[in-house]
């Protein structure tokens, strides 16, 4: 299968699953190319949400510690800056803070902006996966590469009791 | 729990921070007693409660009990009290706990839950902007999410008023309570020897 068709067969498994809820901006209305791998998941799993990063993270963390498994989408890696506190100082925090009681997980799906054929630009194209790696230790980082990691990798963050954020590439999304 | 078994908590904690015990910031609370008294007569068994680091006072009155708040801070995790039963978590970073308050809520209503979320913040935090979209998503979704605004004026030693030349009106909303603390923002006043 094909990148793209990797990403929707995950989404749609997670879809599935009872205790996962999918949050974000462009799931539920298009806008952005995560819209359309998400669209074909029932309306009532999917939570459009305000232009609020940050709250978004900690609203995922929070779902997560009532025991929902939230898919948090972000369109694009930039914007993933826009939480940071909520990502890097409390998500990835929580397990050492509170002596590994509490372990919220929460799926994260970012993707590093498309060049091709439109080139998103400066603000909207950046990797920063190194960075993120660097400074996330309790949160799994993935980066999607190739069509036949996309599954496992869902999979594996679904099962596992941490939390995990996956980068996709959005110029694969065509090419692969 | 009455003001004098919150007091008196504090002042042993104060002990055995200059004694060199607790090799870690502490944020000790005082003059709020009553105000926390009564407030936490509205808070459920169940609810969760979300806290800054000034949280001894909320730990206790929330069913944490005695020696495992103490054993806590003596192993320096006053600023990052938790608990899972009774369900309470805290932050250091201003702001940090509203949006996971939120997002707790935001699981309750959607699984039908009864229980609630009680969310303790500074003045200082009440003025962000964070504050401000989690009250707004909260209230507009009708979320199971409480405010309490706790007022000293101050964030650290900065005075709150004078930073932002001014402060916003309160929602009638949102608890709200004012004092003023004999302990500075971390420590006891005094020197200690570690």
């Amino acid at each position: 299968m094909k990148y793209k068709d990797e990403i929707i067969r995950s989404m749609e498994w997670l879809g599935e699953k009872e205790d996962t809820i999918f949050l974000g901006q462009s799931v539920k209305y298009s806008g952005n190319a995560i819209y359309n791998t998400l669209k074909t998941l029932p309306e009532e799993k999917r939570i459009e949400l305000p232009v609020f990063e940050e709250i978004q993270m900690g609203m995922s963390t929070g779902m997560a510690l009532d025991g929902l498994v939230p898919i948090c989408c972000f369109p694009r890696f930039d914007f993933i800056l826009r939480c940071m506190d909520a990502l890097v100082n409390h998500l990835d925090k929580m397990q050492h803070m509170t002596e590994g009681t509490f372990k919220p997980k929460v799926i994260m799906r970012t993707s590093i902006g498309s060049k091709k054929p439109l080139d998103g630009g400066i603000q909207h194209t950046q990797d920063y996966t190194d960075p993120i790696m660097r400074m996330l230790h309790e949160v799994n980082v993935v980066l999607l590469n190739e069509p036949e990691q996309i599954f496992p990798e869902f999979e594996e963050a679904y099962n596992t009791d941490c939390s995990t954020l996956l980068i996709e590439w959005g110029d694969y999304y065509n090419e692969k | 729990m009455d003001k004098q078994y919150l007091i008196d908590f504090e002042t042993e904690v104060k002990e055995r921070y200059e004694s060199g015990e607790i090799k870690a910031p502490v944020h000790l609370a005082s003059n709020n007693e009553e105000q926390l008294i009564e407030i936490f007569k509205d808070v459920g068994k169940d609810d969760w409660v979300f806290c800054s680091w000034r949280n001894h006072y909320h730990a206790l009155l929330h069913g944490i009990p005695r020696d495992t708040l103490m054993d806590m801070i003596v192993r320096g995790k006053s600023m990052s009290v938790y608990s899972d039963k009774p369900k309470f978590y805290s932050s250091s970073i201003v702001g940090g706990i509203l949006p996971i308050a939120l997002g707790v809520a935001k699981s309750i209503k959607l699984k039908g839950g009864t229980n609630k979320v009680w969310c303790f913040v500074g003045d200082m935090t009440f003025e962000t902007g964070i504050f401000y979209e989690t009250y707004k998503y909260s209230r507009n979704f009708e979320l199971p999410l409480e405010f309490v605004i706790e007022d000293n004026n101050l964030s650290t030693n900065t005075p709150v008023d004078e930073t932002w030349g001014g402060k916003q009106t309160v929602p009638s909303d949102v608890y709200y309570y004012q004092y003023k603390s004999e302990y500075p923002h971390h420590g006891t006043g005094n020197w200690v020897l570690f």
